[in-house]
C-alpha cells in the first residue's frame, strides 16, 4: 500500500472529522441528528468567503470570522427552530423535521445571496505542495489536518476540564436531573449549538479552499452522518476515529475499486455496523430520539 | 351595397399590401438556455452574444427593413423545462428558427421531439446524439454550429501528439457528464491512431470533490499528460490538486479551460493545453469584448461569440429566403462558407454538424491564455 494514498486518506478523514465532530455534539446532548450542520458549514463558509474578498485578509481572521458567523447563526437557529420543541417536550421527531427545515432555510438563503454559481477562495498559501522526502501534501491538507487536530483537543479538554464542559457532560447524560442540580440547561444547549456552529464554520472554510464553494457544499454532511454512525452516535471521540477510517477507507476504495463502485461499499460498511454493532467502535450506546 | 363596395376595398387593400412585400412585423426568434440553472454561465454568455448580435442587426435597419425580435426561455438546465419552453417557442411564439443550448442533455431530450415539428434549432451541444439519429441520419431540425465532440477530440488528441510530441496519456473523466463521456472515444481512438498509448483511465463521480488518489494512480503510471475533459468547477479542483500531488506535466482540457477558468483557477492553470472557438487575440473579438466589458463590466467567452455568430446567420439566411421556418431550415442546412467569428462555417447536410471548421489551440502562460495554432480534424 502506498504511503502517498495514506497521506491522502489522513487527510480526506481530517475534513470528515471536524464535520462529523460538530454533527456528534448536537446529538451527544438532543439526541437527534442535525442535518441543518452541512448547510451552516455552507453559508459561514460564504460569510468567510466574502469578508476574504472584501478585505484581503489572511486565513487565520477569516477561519475565525466563519467560525463566529457560524457559532451566532446555529445560535439564533437553535432558538428559532429547537427552542420550543425542547421545552415542551413534544415528539422529538419534531427536532428532526426541523434540522431539515432549517437546513432547507440556510440552503434557501445561501442560493438567493450567490446564485447557483461556483466560488473560488482567493490564494492564502504561497506554495500549494509540501514535500517530504518522495511524498507531497497540499499545503492546505497539512493546515486543515493541523487545524482540525487543535480544534479537537481543544474541544475535548473544555468538555472534560471546565465547568462548562462538565455542563455540557450532565445536560447530555440526564437533562431533568441537571437541571434539578442548578445547571441552566438552556444556556448550555445554547453553548453546545454555538460550539458546533463555530465547527461548521471551521470545515466550511476549509472545505471551500479545498472543494470550492457552491450551495450544495454542505451535502458533505453525509460523510460525518456516516463518519458518526461508524464512530459511535453522540461520541465525539468516535466520531473522530470514525471519520479518519472513512477517509483511509474511501481513499482506499478509490484506489482499488474505483470511483464508481466507492460509495457502495461505504454505504454498506456502514449498514453493518447498524445492523451489528449500531453503537459503533466508541461503543456509546445511546438511543436516537429521531 | 356601399357595403359589400367597403369590403371589397379593405380585400384588395389588404392583397395588395402582401403583394408589395411590405414589412410584416418583427422577425421573431427563439433562444432556448439555462439562464439560471447549473450552466446558466454557459447559457447566459450565448443568450449575450445573441443579443450583442441583434442589436447590431437592428441598429443597421434590421433584415430586410424588418427588425428581430429574440425570446429567451430559461431552461433552468432542467430537461421538463426546456421541453416546454421548445413545444412553446414552436406552437405560440411562431418563432423562424431557435438558438439552441450548449448543454448535451437538454439537446438530446429536444432532438427526437424536435422531428414533430418545423423549426430549425441552431445549436453548440457537441455530444453526436443531439444532431444524429442511431440509423446514422440527422433529425430534421437539429444543427450543430461547432465541432462535435468527435471532431474535438480528434483535434486535441492530434495536436498532443504530433504538435506537442506527447505519447503517454492518461485520461479522468466524469462519467455521469454526457459532454466529459462524448469527447472521451474520440480522443482515445485519435490518440491511438497518431501513435500514443492511454496507460490509465479513471471515471468519477460528479459528487467527488477529492480526486488526488485517483491523480495519483493516473502519474504513477508514468504519463506524459492527463487529458481532462471536465466542466470548469471539476476542472479547477483536478487541476489544483494534480498539482498539489506533483504532477509537473501537461494537462489537456476542453472548452471549459478557456478564461475565465486560468483566474479561477490560479498558477497553477499554467501549462494547461485547452481547445477554443476563438481566439482573444484577433482584433475584431478583442474589440467586442472590450466594448462589451465596458458595457456590463463582464467577461465575453466563448459562448457569447457562438450565440453571436449564428444570429448572424439566421440574419443573412433570412435576409435571403423570409422567416418561413422551412426555408430557414433549408438554407441551414444548405450554409457554405460563412465567415463568422468563429471561423469559417460550412453545415455538412448529412450531419447536421459543421464540416472543416477549425479551432484554436492555446496553452496557459501566466494565467493567460497564449494562442499557438489554428487546428481542424484531418479529413
Amino acid at each position: 500500500m502506498s504511503l502517498q494514498i495514506i497521506i491522502n486518506g489522513f487527510a480526506l478523514g481530517s475534513v470528515y472529522a471536524l464535520i462529523a465532530t460538530g454533527f456528534s455534539l448536537i446529538f451527544n446532548i438532543l439526541k437527534f441528528s442535525n442535518f441543518s450542520h452541512g448547510a451552516l458549514m455552507t453559508l459561514s463558509a460564504f460569510i468567510g468567503y466574502f469578508v476574504s474578498v472584501r478585505t484581503g485578509w489572511s486565513l487565520v481572521p477569516i477561519v475565525l470570522i466563519s467560525m463566529l458567523a457560524g457559532g451566532v447563526i446555529a445560535y439564533i437557529g437553535e432558538f428559532v427552530a429547537f427552542r420550543k420543541i425542547t421545552l415542551r417536550q413534544t415528539s422529538p421527531v419534531y427536532f428532526f423535521v426541523s434540522s431539515i427545515t432549517l437546513a432547507t432555510l440556510y440552503e434557501g438563503i445561501v442560493t438567493i445571496w450567490v446564485g447557483p454559481n461556483f466560488y473560488n477562495y482567493p490564494r492564502f498559501f504561497k506554495s500549494l505542495v509540501i514535500r517530504f522526502g518522495d511524498f507531497v501534501i497540499s499545503t492546505s491538507d497539512l493546515i486543515m489536518f493541523i487545524s482540525s487536530a487543535v480544534a479537537l483537543i481543544l474541544l475535548m479538554l473544555f468538555i472534560q476540564k471546565t465547568r462548562l464542559g462538565r455542563a455540557l457532560r450532565s445536560v447530555s447524560f440526564d437533562r431533568d436531573t441537571a437541571g434539578l442540580m442548578g445547571i441552566n440547561v438552556s444556556g448550555t444547549i445554547q453553548l453546545a449549538f454555538f460550539i458546533s456552529g463555530a465547527l461548521a464554520g471551521l470545515s466550511g472554510v476549509f472545505l471551500g479552499i479545498n472543494y470550492t464553494l457552491y450551495p450544495q457544499l454542505g451535502n458533505l454532511v453525509v460523510k460525518g452522518f456516516i463518519a458518526s454512525v461508524i464512530g459511535g452516535l453522540g461520541s465525539i471521540l468516535g466520531a473522530v476515529i470514525g471519520a479518519v477510517l472513512l477517509g483511509l477507507m474511501e481513499t482506499l476504495l478509490i484506489n482499488y475499486v474505483g470511483s464508481g463502485y466507492a460509495p457502495v461499499f461505504t454505504f454498506l460498511i456502514m449498514l453493518v455496523f447498524l445492523l451489528v454493532r449500531p453503537r459503533g467502535i466508541a461503543g456509546i450506546n445511546i438511543q436516537e430520539k429521531a | 351595397m356601399r357595403k359589400v363596395f367597403f369590403m371589397l376595398l379593405v380585400v384588395l387593400l389588404t392583397l395588395s399590401m402582401a403583394a408589395s412585400g411590405a414589412p410584416k412585423g418583427d422577425i421573431v426568434i427563439g433562444c432556448l438556455q439555462d439562464i439560471t440553472g447549473v450552466t446558466s454561465t454557459l447559457g447566459k454568455m450565448v443568450q449575450e452574444g445573441a443579443n450583442w448580435a441583434l442589436n447590431e442587426i437592428n441598429a443597421a435597419g434590421g433584415v430586410n427593413g424588418r427588425k428581430i425580435r429574440m425570446i429567451t426561455y430559461d431552461t433552468k438546465a432542467d430537461v421538463q423545462e426546456a421541453i416546454n419552453a421548445f413545444t412553446r417557442m414552436c406552437t405560440r411564439d411562431r418563432v423562424s428558427a431557435i438558438i439552441g443550448p450548449p448543454v448535451a442533455n437538454i439537446g438530446i431530450a429536444i432532438a427526437p421531439i424536435s422531428e414533430n415539428y418545423d423549426v430549425p434549432v441552431l445549436g453548440f451541444a457537441i455530444d453526436d446524439r443531439v444532431t444524429m439519429k442511431d440509423d446514422g441520419t440527422p433529425y430534421k431540425n437539429m444543427f450543430l454550429f461547432q465541432p462535435s465532440a468527435r471532431q474535438q477530440g480528434a483535434i486535441m488528441a492530434n495536436f498532443a501528439v504530433k504538435e506537442k510530441g506527447l505519447k503517454k496519456f492518461g485520461i479522468i473523466y466524469n462519467q455521469a457528464n454526457a459532454y466529459s463521456v462524448s469527447l472521451l472515444e474520440p480522443f482515445k481512438d485519435a490518440a491511438r491512431q497518431a501513435g500514443a498509448q492511454i496507460l490509465v483511465e479513471v471515471p468519477y463521480q460528479p459528487t467527488d470533490r477529492d480526486f488526488k488518489t485517483m491523480l495519483n494512480k493516473i502519474v504513477s503510471a508514468g504519463v506524459d499528460a492527463i487529458y481532462a475533459p471536465n466542466y470548469t468547477q471539476e476542472l479547477i479542483l483536478i487541476t489544483q490538486q494534480a498539482r498539489a500531488i506533483g504532477f509537473e506535466g501537461q494537462l489537456i482540457c476542453g472548452l471549459d479551460a478557456c478564461p475565465p477558468f486560468p483566474a479561477l483557477c490560479g498558477p497553477e492553470s499554467n501549462g494547461i493545453i485547452y481547445i477554443n472557438n476563438i481566439t482573444e487575440t484577433e482584433p475584431q473579438i478583442q474589440g467586442i469584448i472590450a466594448e462589451y466589458k465596458q458595457k456590463t463590466g463582464n467577461d465575453a467567452t466563448n459562448k457569447f461569440f457562438l450565440g453571436y455568430d449564428v444570429m448572424k446567420i439566421l440574419a443573412k439566411v433570412i435576409g435571403e429566403v423570409g422567416d418561413n421556418p422551412v426555408a430557414v431550415r433549408a438554407a441551414v442546412e444548405n450554409l457554405k462558407g460563412y465567415q463568422g467569428l468563429t471561423g469559417n462555417i460550412t453545415i455538412d447536410p448529412k450531419t447536421h454538424q459543421t464540416k472543416g471548421l477549425e479551432m484554436v489551440m492555446h496553452e496557459i502562460e501566466n494565467q493567460l491564455p497564449k494562442m499557438l495554432k489554428r487546428y481542424a480534424v484531418p479529413e
